[in-house]
């Protein structure tokens, strides 16, 4: 049990060191004055904000379209269903400029979709919508996951007697399986804004500017060195430290009294 | 109250067939069939959860086959009682009052009523998970009774419980049915359960109802092997008309003695006899029994608890047959009552009843 307990630990451990190690080298290295510097530099805390806002979108839009999808894919039988969930999943596996050049085939000036959202004065080139298009397409898996196993994690029963009970489709849905599962689903979605707030790929093929802070620091790093692009980077990690602490602190699991 | 009418549901591979059912207000119906013979998928079916390819369900004189399960005014108790797990023993209990919108304090009383009648009124404020499966059960019962039910649906409610709770709520749903007068199609696999809850019994094997009618009837007079196995008569011993007479493996039965139906025998059927037709030391009147003859004692068994001891008697034809014996009846016979001796028995015919040989599969 002792040597159970030390192999578990010990691979544990290295795994948690590899994601830490970079990042804290990256904080510790990072010089005082620049940091200073950077925090109140206009330009950057303009592109975090804006970072975190189109990620918020894309997020939010995405639990309107992702959720119903979600419980579709937990509750019904349907042809086709593997493959609507391999759909799903195809985002996660493609080169993100793949996906980013896909989007802009599409919503770009020459597709009709892209000529139809033109007409509402929606632009996706160089623009937030497109940014947080760029964010949704890639991350949209994780949400849209999180939430299916949380619908499948509710005994479908449970609705089924909410409607003998006198609930309507809408209310058992509600009352019952989103009532249950709303942790599964705020836990998605924390995973899919984050996933939103790191994307850099996709984003560059539509919308270099306005310029989101992974782009902010990939031209910084060209044009200026690691040394000035590293305290970008720290100043984002420590932000979505925090703000994911707190997410996270909010979708636990409360004690049952 | 309840009324189905050649049912027909398709769920995969697996399919209810031409179902009618009669259940009249007030009845106790006991849907008896073994595990995956399609019970739940029938009592979900008369809820409205799954929608029939075929077939009527009128419930309270009304079509309801396509009626939404929340306005066919039904409750459903499952066996693992699915009680909502965020709410409180209270809220769960008054789930359906809140959402007919019932004033607050109409809802307090009605729900501290029908806690009181079913002995939860001290849990209201608890969470489901910090309840007892007894106690879950009551709950579940509770939230199903404060809606006025037409027809209670109870799909094995006393399955998961241990002995001692599965006898106290096993009286508990008596009382229910006596003091409230309420519709019950309650689903078991339990034969004990629906000889003590039951008025009606409908049996069910593969999807289909073999037979339903009054309890009694249906134990004295199953209309096949399956129903007779399905209501615990394990002795069946098939036989074969010939110039009016019954020959059996054992000998021939007299014919002239069977207690019913005797007129139209098909040419080969299946004598069912309940372990009390079988005697052992036969002395009532020789006119009584159908057979009479002499079977070794294979196995004596005290069942464990009831005082009863199970006594298999084994022909030299290979049959095996069971009989019961309370214990003061085994010691009066207990010099006798002895692995390997041989008996003589006799068959009441009042006991014996057939099956054709053709359903008996």
């Amino acid at each position: 049990m002792k040597n159970f307990k030390i192999v578990i630990s010990g691979l544990s451990g290295i795994l948690v060191l590899i994601i830490v190690i970079p990042l804290a080298r990256m904080v510790v290295s990072a010089e005082p004055g620049v940091l200073r510097s950077t925090i109140s530099d206009p330009e950057v805390i303009q592109s975090i904000l804006l970072t975190l806002r189109a990620a918020l979108w894309a997020t939010l839009s995405c639990i309107l379209f992702g959720v119903p999808l979600a419980y579709a894919l937990a509750r019904w039988r349907f042809p086709g269903k593997s493959i609507v969930q391999g759909i799903v999943d195809l985002p996660v596996m493609i080169p993100h400029t793949a996906a980013g050049i896909a989007l802009l085939m599409v919503y770009g000036r020459e597709f009709f979709l892209g000529k139809a959202f033109g007409l509402l004065g929606i632009s996706f080139m160089g623009t937030v919508p497109g940014i947080s298009l760029a964010m949704a397409f890639v991350s949209l898996p994780f949400l849209v996951n999180a939430a299916r196993d949380g619908f499948l994690s509710v005994d479908p029963r449970l609705e089924r007697v909410a409607r003998t009970l006198g609930a309507s489709p809408w209310q058992a849905f509600f009352k019952v399986s989103l009532a249950l599962c709303w942790r599964s689903i705020l836990s998605g979605a924390i995973m899919m804004w984050a996933r939103g707030i790191a994307e850099f790929g996709a984003v560059i093929v539509l919308a270099y500017h306005p310029m989101i802070a992974p782009v902010l620091i990939w031209e910084r790093l060209e044009n200026y060195g690691l040394k000035y692009a590293s305290p970008v980077a720290v100043i984002l990690i420590l932000l979505c430290l925090l703000i994911f602490s707190g997410l996270r602190w909010l979708a636990r699991e409360q004690k049952e009294v | 109250m309840l009324r189905l009418e050649g049912i027909d549901v398709r769920l995969g591979e697996f399919q209810l067939r031409d179902v009618s059912l009669h259940v009249k207000a007030g009845t106790y119906l006991t849907l008896l069939g073994s595990t995956g013979t399609g019970k739940t998928v029938l009592l979900e079916t008369i809820a409205g959860v799954h929608k029939p390819t075929s077939g009527r369900i009128h419930i309270k004189g009304l079509d309801a086959t396509r009626l939404a399960p929340e306005k066919r005014h039904l409750g459903i108790v499952y066996q693992d009682y699915v009680l909502f797990p965020h709410l409180t023993v209270l809220r769960n209990i008054a789930f359906g009052l809140h959402l007919k919108g019932t004033p607050e304090r109409k809802i307090k009383g009605v729900v501290e009523e029908m806690a009181d009648f079913l002995e939860i009124g001290h849990l209201l404020k608890r969470r489901p998970s910090r309840l007892s499966g007894g106690e879950r059960q009551r709950v579940a019962l509770a939230r199903a009774l404060v809606m006025e039910p037409y027809v209670l649906l109870l799909d094995e409610p006393l399955s998961a419980l241990d002995r001692v709770t599965r006898s106290r709520i096993q009286n508990e749903l008596k009382r229910i049915h006596t003091q409230l007068g309420v519709t019950i199609v309650h689903i078991t696999h339990d034969l004990a359960e629906a000889f003590f809850l039951a008025d009606q019994l409908a049996v069910m094997k593969d999807g289909r109802i073999l037979q339903n009618g009054a309890l009694e009837e249906v134990c004295r007079h199953p209309n096949s092997r399956s129903v007779a196995e399905l209501v615990g008569i394990e002795n069946l011993i098939t036989a074969t008309v010939e110039d009016n007479r019954l020959v059996t493996v054992m000998g021939d039965v007299d014919l002239a003695r069977l207690s019913a139906g005797k007129d139209d025998l098909p040419e080969r059927i299946c004598l069912t006899l309940p372990g009390w037709s079988i005697e052992l030391f036969p002395d009532g009147d020789p006119q009584d029994y159908v057979w009479q003859g002499s079977l070794s004692i294979s196995d004596v068994y005290l069942m464990n608890g009831s005082g009863i001891v199970e006594v298999t008697l084994a022909h030299n034809g290979g049959k095996n047959l069971k009989t019961y014996l309370s214990r003061r009846e085994a010691k009066a016979i207990s010099a006798n009552l002895r692995i390997g001796n041989t008996v003589p028995v006799g068959f009441l015919g009042k006991g014996v009843y057939w099956v054709p040989q053709e359903l008996s599969l």
